[in-house]
């Protein structure tokens, strides 16, 4: 037996492993969204300040319990985000910055603790405990919002502005 | 040059090649749990949530409000065919088996939805409390009926809500 034919099975061998394994994490996947994954997550990210918006008036109204259907909504979007930006969707309209898929892993790890907070959120409001929801949604932005927009959105202009009105829908 | 080395250089390309493309496929990311019912069902709960506070805002005369709802169901609608993979039933859901049988009338029901909840949307960013009321008014029968008629089990006989 030939030294070479043993290495050239343990390449192949491990090769057709990979192509297998690799197929079979592609799962069955139904073709989501529209062609257009920029407009498709910037619409997602309206919704999602609208949401926050809504949940921030909600609780400076005192309807605390009602806070919880905008935070489910924003667990149940933050689950959507990292099939919204494929590999080098980038655009002149997009805010995205390179390093998403540079450190993939740390941009999926900021989706999920979106969805983590937002759970938090939207569990503290279904108590009906006024402190605990103030509590997390006081820090909502800077730990569910923030950890994700700091290091992977080019900042909006003007940050030293005093805070943007709520963020409204727009016509589409 | 000997052939046996171009075959087995063939071979490995192609092995590559399909490495390269099976990991490419790999990399689009999956949502949800795994689980399909569990996911639809939890979607379809925040839809109802959505859906009871814009008749709450309607009923309160703050018709302009419900544009944020409004857009939480036209989005969902997007979701809705992905979470029906074919065949996932279990004792927990209520879907129908049609819903494979008759896969393209299921896909226009979530679409109908997903325009309709988007006419809404634009009718209360318009500050169009009217049309918003009348949309409101039927949207029960044309957005969420459309689909839960023909799609879905009925759900155990309920007393029927006061109509107001």
């Amino acid at each position: 037996m030939k030294i070479r034919h043993v290495k050239t099975g343990i390449v192949l061998g491990s090769l057709i492993a990979l192509a297998l394994a690799s197929s079979a994490t592609g799962q069955s996947m139904t073709k989501l969204w529209t062609s257009d994954a920029v407009a498709d997550r910037q619409r997602l990210m309206k919704l999602n300040g609208a949401s926050w918006a809504d949940a921030q008036a909600k609780l400076k109204a005192g309807s605390i319990e009602a806070i919880a259907v905008n935070a489910e909504t924003l667990a149940l979007t933050s689950t959507q985000i990292p099939a919204l930006f494929p590999e080098g969707s980038l655009t002149d309209k997009s805010k995205a910055k390179p390093e998403i898929w540079q450190k993939w892993a740390e941009f999926e790890a900021a989706a999920k603790n979106m969805g983590v907070q937002a759970e938090k959120l939207r569990d503290a409001a279904r108590s009906k405990d006024q402190a605990a929801t103030e509590a997390v949604a006081k820090e909502f932005g800077r730990q569910a919002c923030g950890t994700c927009h700091q290091p992977f959105r080019v900042p909006p202009p003007q940050p030293q502005q005093p805070p943007a009105p709520p963020q409204q829908l727009q016509p589409r | 040059m000997n052939l046996e080395r171009v075959r087995a250089g063939a071979l490995l390309g192609s092995l590559v090649a399909l490495a390269v493309v099976g990991c490419a496929i790999g990399t689009t990311t999956t949502m949800g749990s795994g689980d399909p019912v569990a996911d639809r069902q939890r979607l379809m709960k925040n839809v109802g949530a959505n859906w009871a506070e814009i008749q709450s805002k309607v009923k309160a005369g703050n018709a302009e409000a419900v544009a944020v709802n409004a857009e939480v169901l036209s989005l969902h609608a997007q979701r809705i065919t992905s979470y029906f993979p074919e065949g996932s039933l279990s004792d927990k859901s209520k879907a129908k088996p049609d819903i494979w049988q008759k896969w393209p009338e299921f896909k226009a029901a979530a679409k109908n939805l997903e325009n309709r909840a988007g006419t809404l949307r634009d009718q209360a960013i318009a500050k169009d409390a009217a049309a918003v009321t009348t949309t409101v008014a039927t949207f029960g029968r044309d957005a969420c009926g459309t689909c839960h008629t023909p799609f879905r089990v009925p759900p155990p006989q309920q007393p029927a809500a006061p109509r107001s």
